[in-house]
């Protein structure tokens, strides 16, 4: 486990932080509840940010062109970096918990760094392909 | 065997050991995580068809993309508020301000359950 239990009480956020072990693992499960927290924060804003849909189509379209300007296309990455990195995972977490899945952790953990890294690359590509090729290229 | 047995029964146990929760975590994420991929190729793959009014509008006129989308959300909002109540457990903080925390997450949640449900219930394409 990542967590060492103790009997004192704890006093800060921070002193809880150092007493994870700073195993591949260790740094999963942190990234996996600060990603986790992350995306349930998001999912409120999605919700809220697509309650103008009520408000009709030229409400609907100036919002979604806010959408498009450059700052929130880099949120936009982002958010699909925790949501990428939780969904790998978090798959990773479910393999890991079935049957003999446990003797895998470590190369499932590699397994997913790797196709993780490709697919949000691929993301930053895809989201920024008018400002890296002048064009569109999809 | 037995051991897989004894395994196997310490989810039936649920609601002692947390054990069904944890079970419905994994259920609850595995969903999620087809559902978020088919969403992001939906939105994704041809940017602009996905975010404009019009193709909103049809997606939102058809049962079964409301359903997905109710669903979505419902499971969203479980998986996220559950996963949430872990982590504030894992913090050792007084049981009233757990409890006060993950009490307050809940009722932000049924509230914006709400907005949601409502945006894709009165939803009327028609409007300007």
């Amino acid at each position: 486990m990542a967590y060492i239990p103790n009997r004192e009480p704890i006093g800060s956020w921070s002193r809880i932080m150092m007493k994870y072990k700073r195993n591949g693992g260790s740094w999963a499960y942190l990234l996996h509840r600060i990603t986790g927290i992350g995306l349930t924060v998001y999912l409120f804003v999605h919700i809220w940010a697509l309650s103008s849909l009520t408000k009709g189509n030229a409400a609907f379209a100036a919002e979604m062109k806010t959408f498009t300007t450059p700052p929130f296309k880099v949120a936009e990455w982002l958010l699909g970096l925790l949501v990428m990195w939780h969904a790998f995972n978090g798959i990773r977490i479910a393999v890991v918990d079935l049957g003999n899945g446990a003797k895998y952790q470590k190369t499932l953990l590699k397994a997913v760094w790797t196709v993780g890294i490709a697919v949000v690359l691929l993301m930053f590509i895809l989201i920024f392909q008018t400002e890296l090729f002048g064009h569109p290229i999809l | 065997m037995d051991k897989e047995i004894k395994h196997l029964r310490t989810y039936a146990k649920g609601k002692k050991s947390g054990a069904s929760a944890w079970m419905w975590q994994r259920i609850t994420g595995l969903a999620l995580v087809v559902l978020t991929i088919g969403h992001y190729i939906m939105m994704h793959y041809e940017p602009k068809s996905g975010h404009d009014y019009g193709s909103t509008a049809s997606r939102l006129s058809d049962p079964v993309f409301k359903g997905m989308y109710l669903g979505f959300i419902t499971i969203g909002m479980y998986h996220g508020v559950q996963g949430c109540w872990n982590v504030i457990r894992d913090f050792k903080l007084k049981p009233w301000l757990s409890y006060t925390l993950f009490g307050t997450l809940v009722i932000l949640a049924f509230i914006f359950l709400g907005i949601g449900y409502n945006t894709v219930f009165t939803f009327d394409p028609l409007k300007p």
